[in-house]
C-alpha cells in the first residue's frame, strides 16, 4: 500500500524520521487550520510545535494521531503512510490537556489499560505499570482513583500511562497548561529527563515560548497552518526568519534602516546612555526620548520613542539592570544603542 | 447557612410541608382500626394492610405496573442510550430535529397519546393491551433516558474516548470498557426515574387498559371510585414505603447529588 522507504532522513537534524507530513492541508469548512504544510519529526528527538492559538499546532498533533483525518496530503510513521489509520493502529501516546484518565479505573489500571490491549500478561503488566509509575515517581499511588489525586498528579499519571505501551512517538498536547508556575517549570525537566531515559521521539505542542525554548532539540513555529521556522532553538532564538517569529519570541524593538531593511532587537539588548555620553561605536545609536518607566524589580523597564534610520517614529522597549529605578523620569533625553551583533536582519513574514 | 437565608429556609421548610403533611395524614388513616378513611384514625391496626395484600385486583395490577415499568424502562434505555451517543458524539445531519423527536413525548399530551394507540393498534388491528401499553410507556420514558444520559455524557470528557483509542482500543472496546462505565450514573439514573414515571403513570394507562392487564393506579383509581375506605390509604403506604426503599437503595449505590445532579448539570 506503500513505497517504503527504508531510511527516510530528517533533512534538519540528519535523523531518521519517526514522524513526516507531506503536504498536508486540514480544513474545517471555510477555515484551513494547516495549509499544505511538510514537516518531518527526527527519531528520538524533541520536537515542539510552537504558536498561539490557532495556529494549526493542536490540529496537526491531531492529525498525527489520527483523531482528524487530513483534508489532502500524506502522514508517514516510521516511513509507512498512516494517512488512513485509525487511532488505535498508529502506536502512539498522547498525553491530553485535560488528563483524560479514566475515572472509574485506579492509577495502575489506567497504566495498564494499553498493555492489556496489547495481551500483555498479568505478571509482565504489573511489572511494566510499575516501571512506568516509577519513572514518575508515583508507584505508591497504584492504588487509587484519578479523582483523589493533585492536577500535577494526574498528569504523571497520563504521562506514565502513554509511555507504558513504549510508542513510537510521544504527544504532548499542551500538557502542563493546567499547572500552576512552579510546577509548571519543574514538570519541564522530568518529561525532558523521561525523553532523554527512554530516547522516545516526542511531539510537544505549546503556545509557551520559555516552554519550547527550554525543552525542545528542535522547535517549529507555527502561524495560520504554516511553518515560519524550524531549527534548534539557540538557532531559532538567536536569528528569528521574520516579524512574526520574532515578535513571538520576545522582540519587542522594530526598526527599518534607510536601505528598507528590518532590524529587531530585543528589549535587554537595548543600551541607554545619558545624551552627553556618545557611544560612536555602535553600530546603532539613536536619540529617543522616555515615555514611560515601569520598575520591575530585577530590572527597570524604559519605553522610548525615537525616529529610527529610515525616518519613521518608532516605540521602543529597553530592558536595563542595575540601574537606579528613580534615575530616568519621563520626558528625559538620552541615547539608545545597540552593538551590531545585537541586531537581527528579518526576513519577509 | 440556613440561618444567613433566612426567607430561602423558611421556603424550603413550608415546601416540605406541603409535601409531607398530606402524605403523613394518608399514612396515619391506613393504620385506623376503624372502616372509614378519617384522621385522626380511630385506634390502630394493620387490618387494612392485611386486606389491600389479599385484594386480588390490586395483586394482579402490581404484577403488571412492575412489569410494565421493568420492560419500558429496559426498552426506553435499549434505544434512548445509542440514540444519545449518536446525538452527541456522532457525525449525524439534523440533530437538534433527532433529539427533539426523541423529547417530543414531554409536549404531546398523553390524553392524545393514548387515544391514538389505542384507536390505531387496539381497535383497528386489535393488539393485545399489554404491548400497546409498552409501546405507549416506552416512548413516554424516551425524553428521560436520552436527556439524562445525555447530560452525563454531556459532562463527561471527550477526550477520555480519544485516549482509549490511542491507547490501542478498537472502537467497540472505547464503548464497553470506557463510555459506558463513565456513563454507568447518568444511566442508572435514567433508568430510576424511567421506572418511577412508568409506574405512576395514569393517562396512558387510563386509556389502553384492559379488565385483565390494568396498571396499580388504574386499579386504585377503580377502587376509590367504588367504595372510599382506608384499603386505599394502605396501598398508597406500601407504594410510598417501596418508593424509600429505592430511594435509599439509590442513595447507598449512587449517591442522589449523582443521580439527580446529571440532570441540573
Amino acid at each position: 500500500m506503500t513505497t517504503t522507504s527504508p531510511a527516510p532522513f530528517a533533512a534538519e537534524t540528519g535523523s531518521p524520521a519517526a514522524a513526516e507530513f507531506r503536504e498536508v492541508t486540514q480544513r474545517f469548512g471555510d477555515f484551513t487550520a494547516v495549509d499544505r504544510m511538510d514537516l518531518t519529526i527526527g527519531a528520538g528527538q524533541f520536537t515542539t510545535l510552537l504558536g498561539p492559538s490557532g495556529c494549526g499546532k493542536t490540529t496537526s498533533l491531531r492529525m498525527l494521531a489520527g483523531y482528524t483525518r487530513p483534508t489532502e496530503g500524506r502522514i508517514l510513521i516510521n516511513g509507512q503512510d498512516a494517512t488512513t489509520l485509525p487511532p488505535e493502529k498508529r502506536g502512539l501516546g498522547m498525553v491530553f490537556q485535560s488528563y483524560a484518565l479514566f475515572p472509574h479505573m485506579t492509577v495502575a489500571e489506567n497504566v495498564g489499560y494499553g498493555l492489556k490491549l496489547r495481551k500483555v500478561g498479568r505478571v509482565d503488566r504489573e511489572a511494566q505499570v510499575t516501571e512506568a509509575l516509577e519513572m514518575v515517581g508515583l508507584a505508591h499511588l497504584a492504588r487509587r482513583k484519578p479523582r483523589s489525586l493533585s492536577g500535577g498528579q494526574q498528569q504523571r499519571v497520563a504521562l506514565a500511562r502513554a509511555i507504558a505501551i513504549r510508542p513510537t512517538v510521544l504527544l504532548l498536547d499542551e500538557p502542563l497548561s493546567n499547572l500552576d508556575a512552579r510546577l509548571r517549570v519543574q514538570m519541564r525537566s522530568e518529561i525532558r529527563r523521561i525523553q532523554s531515559e527512554t530516547g522516545l521521539s516526542v511531539v510537544l505542542v505549546t503556545h509557551d515560548q520559555d516552554e519550547a525554548l527550554e525543552m525542545s532539540d528542535d522547535m517549529v513555529v507555527m502561524k495560520s497552518g504554516q511553518i515560519m521556522q524550524q531549527g534548534h532553538p539557540a538557532d531559532v532564538f538567536s536569528a528569528p526568519a521574520n516579524r512574526f517569529v520574532a515578535d513571538f519570541l520576545g522582540y519587542e524593538n522594530f526598526l527599518t534602516t534607510s536601505q528598507g531593511i528590518t532590524l529587531a532587537i530585543r528589549p535587554e539588548h537595548l543600551q541607554v546612555q545619558d545624551t552627553e555620553t556618545d557611544a560612536v561605536d555602535e553600530a546603532l545609536n539613536l536619540r529617543a526620548t522616555v515615555t514611560d518607566v515601569a520598575y520591575r524589580g530585577v530590572d527597570t523597564l524604559l519605553m522610548l520613542r525615537a525616529r529610527d534610520p529610515s525616518g519613521e517614529e518608532v516605540d521602543l522597549l529597553a530592558e536595563t539592570r542595575g540601574e537606579d529605578p528613580g534615575r530616568y523620569t519621563p520626558g528625559d533625553n538620552l541615547t539608545a544603542s545597540a552593538p551590531r551583533h545585537r541586531l537581527v536582519q528579518l526576513g519577509d513574514d | 447557612m440556613t440561618s444567613r437565608k433566612p426567607i430561602a429556609a423558611s421556603l424550603a421548610v413550608l415546601g416540605y410541608m406541603i409535601m409531607i403533611v398530606p402524605i403523613l395524614f394518608v399514612v396515619a388513616a391506613a393504620f385506623t382500626s376503624g372502616s372509614s378513611l378519617r384522621f385522626p384514625p380511630e385506634g390502630f391496626s394493620l387490618q387494612w394492610f392485611e386486606a389491600a395484600a389479599g385484594h386480588t385486583p390490586f395483586r394482579a395490577a402490581l404484577l403488571t405496573s412492575l412489569q410494565l415499568a421493568l420492560l419500558s424502562t429496559g426498552l426506553a434505555l435499549a434505544v434512548g442510550v445509542p440514540a444519545t451517543l449518536a446525538i452527541h458524539r456522532g457525525k449525524l445531519p439534523g440533530k437538534g430535529f433527532i433529539e427533539g423527536l426523541f423529547l417530543s413525548p414531554l409536549i404531546i399530551p398523553e390524553l392524545v397519546v393514548g387515544l391514538a394507540l389505542f384507536q390505531q393498534l387496539i381497535v383497528t388491528y386489535r393488539i393485545d393491551n399489554f404491548p400497546v401499553l409498552l409501546l405507549g410507556h416506552t416512548a413516554l420514558l424516551l425524553p428521560y433516558a436520552v436527556r439524562v444520559t445525555g447530560a452525563a455524557l454531556a459532562g463527561s470528557d471527550e477526550s477520555l474516548e480519544e485516549a482509549a483509542r490511542g491507547l490501542g482500543a478498537s472502537p467497540m472496546r472505547t464503548f464497553f470498557s470506557v463510555t459506558l462505565p463513565v456513563l454507568r450514573p447518568g444511566i442508572f439514573s435514567a433508568g430510576l426515574l424511567g421506572f418511577i414515571t412508568s409506574f405512576n403513570n395514569v393517562p396512558l394507562s387510563l386509556l389502553l387498559q384492559a379488565r385483565d392487564t390494568r396498571t396499580l393506579p388504574i386499579s386504585m383509581l377503580d377502587y376509590v371510585q367504588q367504595s372510599y375506605d382506608p384499603m386505599i390509604a394502605a396501598v398508597s403506604t406500601l407504594i410510598l414505603a417501596g418508593t424509600v426503599v429505592i430511594a435509599i437503595i439509590a442513595e447507598r449505590t449512587v449517591g442522589f447529588t449523582r443521580i439527580f445532579g446529571g440532570i441540573n448539570r
